[in-house]
């Protein structure tokens, strides 16, 4: 990028930049700066757990019902791969380092492989909500029609209301001609979906923290209506927690993409030996970005997938 | 005006000493299980009704192994350990700022007309 | 000194053939510059755009409070109006101002650097500035938006109509411009100094851009990750702050004003910095109290973060939570007095030459106290139910940001005017615009604090007749101010093609800005300087022999 205007010599230093006076001002900057950069993005992803936090204390039992429905088993394994990624990711410098190139090489691959493994996982937890019907945001699910409501609507004698229902729901009109979206085993789901709603109708949390008598203020208010438990308020409440779901791991998986976009880059730089025992700043700087992602998921696993997993053990109460 | 400059050489001399520290692999390699035990740790945990205590029993241990493998993570694979002071200032500075933002919001939603937040 | 040729002080015209001026001319080597005082160039034009902009909208707003009715623009007309006012100079003018210009030119002239620490970082947060700032007048071109600048929740996401998610992306591009620069400040600040420039020999200038540094790099990023849920809350309908479906709009405010607060630190830290150059050099003499305003800078930053609880008073929040946030409001005053105790200390028994500059800091000085202490009614929790969404409000932050950073950087840049284009303005019409600029702001805004005590309430189009007179005051003066803010410009273009040129050191100070040539090489500096003295020392120990050349050249440029 040496434009005209660089008249002046340059030391010619590979990698160092001619604002430095020498290579250790350069390095310092550069593992300044990055920090400084991850300073603010702790307080990016601050903004969303405060959000968390917020409503976690308002609404614990709605949280807990949502927490208990993601998939913690993939949770965990994604964990574990992050955990993984970010020992070959420390290895990669390591070997940056001690100028090794083939080794930092094959590192940083694996590193790439780990990271993709994530985002893999994450695209089939994701895929399972969007099926599931609890996707928090409207029309957004898979409409799964309920083929014996729809063809007893479809025969009305009437021809208008007939139009009209498929107008209505032109996708599920369709949908009960030809493919058949409701049989894996050859019975139906036990849900409807036609507008790609988000469904929810499990209130036993708050049943038994009604029993147990731990419900906070605000449930207490959130989730009755004269005096009964209200499905639909509750399911909106779980629905803030499928929101806050969707927005931290969204974000954290957005990270992780840019994050390989970045191994990408270095993969060509190390692929060159570019890196030097005295040059690996670069390495260095992606490795401190990764192990950051990795220490986000390491709280959003506990927060999102494990709150109130005691109640499925315990029955649901004290 | 001798003292000042002394200062300043000592900062960066400090700054040297960190640069090129490398840590050894079968450190790396503690840290990493370290890691591993602990993700297992909360898995498990999760599942004990630790509720007697008190409610919410369950998310403050949870948290507090989280704390934890941050905090080898950030030592050792991020090398905080070894770096300067500037950086452990910078990174105590962000989980810092972090706590004032969480603090005083929840003081606002802890204190709302007579507890409206507690159980 | 070792490497300041002490007799070019009064030198004309030997320069170096090459500055970072004249050093390339073609349009690519302004747009793809690493240069530190081009990159503050490009913004220097592009933020005076947002200001036009922003002052145009602000003279239709006096236009439409000449008379009582709503008759020059109907209300929905004047929300946007008053809403896109707010926009673009907050985000586009405020809080850019004075960083991204003054400090991007001096800071690394000031500690004795080549360039900034990332120069193309530099460059990209310009380009991301320009993007957000594109996105945002695309907005306004469709039609703009109507939510007033702090966007609050459920009226901007559920029920306006207008271009919220545009103008919020342009605003959340652009918080990235400003944290990049606020990061690339402080790594300069902690590893560029040349040899010799030790913390406590830096400019108060320096400082005052470290302290905003910090609060645009932990502060912007939670607006950026708030408007973010605020686009989604429109697009895709996510309730996070929809109280109909048990989502919380004073979160909203909470998370917003989270940085919002902080960030009229932003805009008034670094005026701060200007002022404190300008009151130590033009009275000639070392700043009364240096560590203090130093650390007082430090003080503002960290304790605006804990006081932004002071603009929710009515909002429903917790009772307990506002006495905190009041106190501390009050608590964080304690760094502003000590400032101005300062500057007033300092101008005891100096040598005061009354220099256009001058002129605006002495003013900045005696606004910002009227701003801060009327900031001090409205932290008070019972007076703020009174005063709170009415004009007091108005005037009160119209005199800190336009009394206060408006003015400190017209005194900025008409200080270093001469470093940055190597060319002279008219004293004597810089002098007439100060003064109108001043009559005229006090004009436009005294009779709103009247007015604000009288109830009148803001963000309307129409008012009851008895507030005419304070009213048809105010307007005059928005007339008389946009004449003495449109008169630099003439002044200021005349002297890039018609000025004499400027010497080094036109008003004989002694900062490492003055020793390099007017305008600077690209490398700022033949060779890097070494730094033996302290700031502000006007004494022979600063290498230079001012009171020399001061008798030799006789009453300067007055």
């Amino acid at each position: 990028m040496a434009t005209n205007l660089d008249t002046h010599e340059h030391y010619h230093q590979p990698g160092l930049q001619h604002q430095f006076e020498d290579m250790r001002q350069q390095q310092e900057s550069d593992s300044i700066g990055m920090w400084m950069f991850l300073v603010q993005e702790i307080m990016f992803f601050g903004g969303l757990f405060t959000v968390y936090l917020v409503f976690r204390s308002k609404f614990p039992m709605a949280f807990a019902a949502g927490s208990n429905h993601l998939n913690v088993a993939l949770g965990a394994a994604n964990t574990l791969v992050l955990i993984v990624s970010s020992l070959t990711m420390a290895l990669a410098v390591h070997y940056a380092q001690l100028g090794k190139r083939n080794l930092q090489v094959v590192l940083i691959i694996l590193t790439m492989i780990l990271g993709a493994t994530f985002l893999g996982v994450k695209a089939v937890e994701y895929t399972d909500k969007y099926k599931e019907g609890i996707v928090p945001v409207s029309g957004l699910n898979l409409r799964t029609p309920n083929v014996e409501v729809d063809s007893a609507r479809n025969t009305s004698k009437n021809p208008e209301e007939q139009e009209k229902n498929s107008l209505d729901f032109p996708e599920g009109a369709h949908d009960t001609k030809g493919n058949k979206p409701v049989t894996e085993h050859g019975e139906e789901k036990e849900y409807v979906n036609r507008r790609g709603n988000f469904l929810w109708e499990d209130t036993s949390l708050v049943v038994a923290a009604q029993q147990g008598n731990y419900l906070t203020d605000a449930e207490k208010i959130g989730y009755f209506e004269n005096g009964e438990i209200n499905a639909e308020k509750f399911r909106d409440k779980v629905r803030i927690f499928f929101w806050i779901y969707f927005a931290m791991t969204g974000l954290h998986a957005l990270h992780m993409i840019i994050g390989l976009g970045v191994m990408a880059w270095l993969l060509w730089k190390a692929w060159r030996g570019t890196f030097t025992p005295e040059y690996y700043a670069p390495v260095e700087m992606a490795g401190l970005y990764w192990h950051f992602v990795d220490i986000v998921w390491i709280f959003l696993f506990p927060l999102l997938y494990l709150l109130g997993r005691h109640f499925l053990h315990s029955g649901g109460g004290h | 005006m001798a003292e000042h400059i002394s200062e300043n050489h000592d900062e960066h001399s400090h700054h040297t000493e960190g640069e090129h520290h490398i840590v050894s692999i079968p450190l790396y390699l503690m840290v990493f299980a370290v890691l591993v035990v602990g993700t297992i740790l909360t898995y498990f945990t999760a599942q004990w009704d630790l509720d007697w205590i008190f409610p919410g029993a369950n998310t403050l241990l949870a948290l507090l192994i989280a704390f934890t493998k941050m905090m080898f993570v950030i030592l050792f694979f991020m090398h905080v350990k070894y770096s300067s002071k500037l950086i452990w200032l910078t990174a105590i500075a962000g989980f810092f700022w972090l706590a004032i933002m969480f603090a005083f919001t929840m003081q606002d939603y802890l204190t709302r007309s007579a507890g409206v937040f507690t159980r | 000194m070792q490497n300041v040729d002490a007799t070019n002080i009064d030198r004309v015209g030997n320069e170096p053939e090459l500055n970072y001026l004249n050093n390339g001319s073609s349009v690519k080597s302004w747009l793809l510059t690493k240069d530190h005082k081009r990159i503050a160039i490009l913004y220097l034009l592009s933020v005076s755009v947002f200001f036009a902009l922003g002052g145009i909208y602000a003279s239709f707003i006096r236009l439409e409070l000449l008379t009582p009715q709503s008759d020059l623009l109907e209300s929905g007309t004047y929300n946007r109006v008053f809403t896109q006012h707010g926009v673009l100079m907050v985000f586009f003018f405020l809080i850019p101002a004075i960083p991204a210009i003054l400090g991007n030119f001096l800071i690394p002239i000031m500690i004795g650097a080549k360039d900034l620490a990332f120069p193309r970082i530099n460059l990209l947060s310009w380009y991301i500035y320009i993007c957000g700032g594109a996105f945002t007048l695309w907005a306004l071109l469709q039609g703009g938006v109507d939510t007033g600048w702090t966007f609050y929740t459920p009226y901007s996401t559920t029920f306006s109509n207008s271009y919220v998610m545009a103008v919020g992306l342009g605003i959340f591009i652009n918080g990235f411009s400003s944290i990049l620069t606020g990061l690339n400040f402080i790594v300069t600040i902690h590893t560029m100094r040349a040899p010799g420039m030790t913390w406590f020999r830096m400019p108060l200038f320096v400082w005052a851009h470290y302290a905003t540094s910090l609060v645009m790099l932990l502060g912007t990023p939670v607006i950026a990750i708030t408007v973010l849920l605020l686009a989604l809350e429109r697009v895709a309908k996510i309730g996070i702050f929809d109280p109909a479906i048990g989502g919380d709009p004073i979160l909203f405010q909470h998370l917003f004003w989270f940085y919002s607060h902080p960030a009229v630190y932003i805009m008034i830290l670094p005026g701060m910095g200007v002022v404190s150059e300008l009151i130590s050099n033009f009275s000639r003499k070392k700043i009364f109290g240096y560590e203090f305003i130093a650390f007082s800078s430090i003080a503002i930053a960290v304790f605006g973060f804990l006081v932004w609880g002071h603009h929710m008073f009515v909002s429903g929040q917790s009772i307990y939570a506002s006495l905190v946030f009041s106190f501390l409001s009050m608590v964080v005053a304690i760094p502003s007095a000590i400032k101005v105790f300062n500057w007033t200390a300092t101008l005891y028994k100096g040598q005061i030459s009354y220099d256009t500059p001058m002129l605006y800091g002495l003013f900045f000085i005696g606004l910002f106290l009227i701003g801060g202490l009327t900031g001090l009614f409205l932290g008070a929790m019972g007076l703020d139910v009174h005063l709170t969404d009415t004009y007091f409000i108005v005037a009160h932050f119209h005199y800190v940001m336009v009394g206060g950073q408006v003015l400190a950087y017209l005194g900025g840049l008409h200080y270093w005017w001469s470093k940055i284009t190597g060319k002279m303005y008219s004293e004597f019409w810089s002098k007439i615009a100060a003064m109108i600029i001043f009559v005229g702001f006090n004009l436009t805004f005294f009779p709103q604090f009247i007015l604000g005590y009288m109830g009148m309430p803001r963000r309307y189009a129409s008012y009851p007749a008895e507030f005419q007179v304070l009213n048809i005051f105010s307007t005059a003066g928005a007339s008389v101010l946009a004449i003495g803010l449109l008169m630099p410009l003439v002044y200021f273009t005349y002297s890039i093609f018609f000025g004499a040129k400027a010497p080094a050191n036109p008003w004989l100070l002694p900062g490492l800005e003055w020793r390099t040539s007017s305008p600077p090489p690209t490398e700022n500096f033949e060779k890097t300087p070494i730094v033996t003295w302290e700031a502000y020392d006007f004494t022979e120990e600063s290498g230079l022999d001012l009171e020399n050349a001061r008798n030799r050249l006789r009453a300067p440029l007055a």
